[in-house]
């Protein structure tokens, strides 16, 4: 436990260090700081607008951030033979894969708590309303859970693709998940649809992780819509989520111990 | 005395698609003994960091057995017992020397400060341990890898080129410390291209070359057969042909002659030979064969063609093992 408690905390240290994961976190800050200005160009309700927007803007940054950090990290210790003089110390394999997404995660919850700590600070000076602050600061949790079940996903690849494969291979896994998982649901499930199409749509739903669980903005941005059991609903997705991590994790423990490094 | 690391018939081989089934280390029938320094030596590309990586359990043998310190490779109890210090190594530049002693030592449980500053101060980094790894020379941070390797006080080191690219401060000081080691007991396994410090510091050597070990054995006895160069003068060339020693040849120089003879043979009798004549002796010069020509000989020869794939100094010499 402790290795992989030192593997995590040291892989925060090299992870908070990397000027392109800080390009990339200041590009998000800049325009969550400039997204009340942006607002007022909007036709719909100004604050509407600005919920939508400067979510949005956390969700994509840390999106980039979760597959920028994770794809580059087992072939960069490979690489850099890192790997070498810490697997000759008492460390197995599935503690160094384990230390090393925690640490993934453990960045990337830092990265995002100052990316909300800049949307809670800009939406109190335009709204100054307390619960609707404490209603925003939903998605960018849930985004987290999401976040983390991304990094899991690179953190599997990465175990045997090269980091630029795995670069469109978990971007696309995310967008597939985020857009089309609610299409491959509803096929499943539609009465209408060939039984040849529902086993595919079956299948292509419950191998992919289905991000679009955790775009929890909709109710935040328009009051009209609501997620009936709130809190039953933000735990059964955070299970899913943390599932599906697990079999990721368990996935690429299995690639990885028979792996050449 | 025990074997520190015996490996039989160790093999690894990679599937290429020009060549089909490649073996890097081909059978491999290694025996190191416990406190010795053992030299791994061969060209590039010879499998000699592929060794290192199986005997470390970081990689996979395809074939063979393996043990160090009596147990099976890949067995984590040996790695508490064990260091590496790996080929060019990188560690993570944003730690200070004490950080990153910290953190490879937390990876035993380790966690006591003054041990850590110790180990900076047997490494002479103690003024610099509050220095980022970044701003580390290249020298120093081989010392700050050799702090780590002595982290878990190891019975076995595998030093991967442990002076490769120091200017020659530095690799005299990571030669004391290596000799050090021995004088504390450990066993040190270095793989190297530095002939010239394998020599000054090893006592047995393994050479291996296209995955084949080609020669294994002391130091001392791999060496055997260097030559004698004795100039005389005032002699006929005659009297040391009259000599009759086996494998010498006598050259004619402007001014006397050079004669050059095996070690083995006594100079005192050529000595005597030509005071007895009233000749006179210009210099005597031994010319020991160099671990270099050994290692020379050794790989541009074919592969195997020392007459087996393992061939030790005791089968070919006869000696008993």
């Amino acid at each position: 436990m402790r290795s992989i408690f030192s593997i995590a905390t040291t892989t925060v240290g090299e992870a908070i260090r990397r000027r392109v994961l800080l390009i990339i976190l200041l590009i998000g800050v800049l325009f969550l700081v400039v997204a009340p200005g942006l607002g007022v160009l909007s036709a719909r309700s100004e604050t509407t607008v600005l919920r939508g927007m400067m979510l949005g803007i956390i969700q994509l940054t840390s999106a980039v951030i979760a597959i920028v950090l994770t794809v580059y990290m087992i072939p960069n210790e490979i690489e850099r033979r890192t790997i070498y003089t810490i697997l000759s110390k008492p460390v197995q394999r599935w503690q160094f894969l384990i230390g090393k997404y925690l640490g993934a995660v453990l960045a990337l919850g830092l990265m995002m708590l100052l990316m909300t700590t800049v949307l809670v600070f800009t939406f109190w000076l335009q709204q100054r309303d307390a619960s609707a602050v404490a209603d925003l600061v939903k998605a960018p949790v849930m985004y987290f859970v999401q976040m983390s079940l991304l990094a899991a996903v690179a953190i599997f690849f990465s175990t045997f693709v090269s980091p630029l494969v795995n670069f469109f291979l978990t971007g696309g896994m995310y967008l597939l998940g985020s857009l089309f998982n609610p299409f491959f649901q509803t096929l499943s499930e539609s009465q209408g649809t060939p039984a040849l199409a529902k086993v595919f749509a079956q299948i292509v739903n419950t191998l992919l992780p289905n991000f679009a669980n955790y775009n929890v903005q909709n109710p935040i941005i328009n009051p009209q819509t609501q997620i009936q059991n709130e809190a039953a609903y933000y735990l059964q997705v955070t299970i899913y989520g943390l599932f599906y991590i697990g079999i990721l994790l368990v996935g690429g423990i299995l690639v990885f111990d028979r792996r050449e490094v | 005395m025990a074997a520190a690391i015996e490996t039989k018939q160790l093999t690894k081989s990679y599937k290429s698609r020009i060549h089909g089934r490649v073996n890097v280390v081909d059978a491999l029938d290694l025996h190191v003994e416990e406190g010795e320094i053992f030299g791994f030596l061969g060209p590039n590309g010879a499998g000699k960091t592929t060794t290192i990586k199986m005997l470390l359990g970081i990689i996979y043998p395809t074939s063979g057995e393996g043990y160090v310190l009596g147990k099976e490779i890949g067995d984590m109890e040996v790695h508490k017992l064990i260091s590496y210090l790996p080929e060019r190594p990188y560690y993570y530049e944003h730690m200070t020397g004490l950080e990153l002693l910290k953190f490879y030592g937390s990876l035993f449980g380790l966690t006591d400060q003054k041990q850590f500053e110790a180990l900076l101060e047997k490494v002479n980094l103690h003024r610099d341990m509050s220095k980022t790894i970044s701003q580390y020379s290249k020298g120093m941070q081989q010392r700050v890898g050799l702090a780590q390797s002595l982290l878990n006080d190891p019975k076995l080191l595998f030093l991967d080129e442990p002076t490769g690219g120091l200017d020659p401060i530095a690799h005299r000081e990571i030669r004391d410390l290596i000799l050090s080691f021995r004088d504390e007991g450990r066993t040190v396994f270095i793989s190297s291209h530095e002939l010239s410090e394998v020599e000054l510091i090893c006592d047995r050597v393994a050479i291996i070359n296209r995955g084949i070990i080609e020669r294994q054995g002391k130091l001392t006895d791999l060496l055997r057969g260097g030559r004698i160069e004795i100039t005389v003068d005032g002699v006929p060339e005659q009297l040391l042909k009259d000599m009759r020693i086996s494998d010498a040849n006598v050259r004619t120089l402007p001014s006397g002659f050079l004669l050059d003879m095996p070690e083995e043979n006594d100079p005192n009798s050529v000595i005597d030979a030509v005071r007895n004549q009233k000749g006179t002796i210009v210099s005597i010069v031994p010319r020991k064969k160099r671990l270099e020509d050994l290692f020379v000989e050794t790989v541009t020869s074919k592969p195997g063609s020392t007459g087996k794939k393992t061939l030790t100094v005791e089968e070919t010499t006869g000696a008993p093992k």
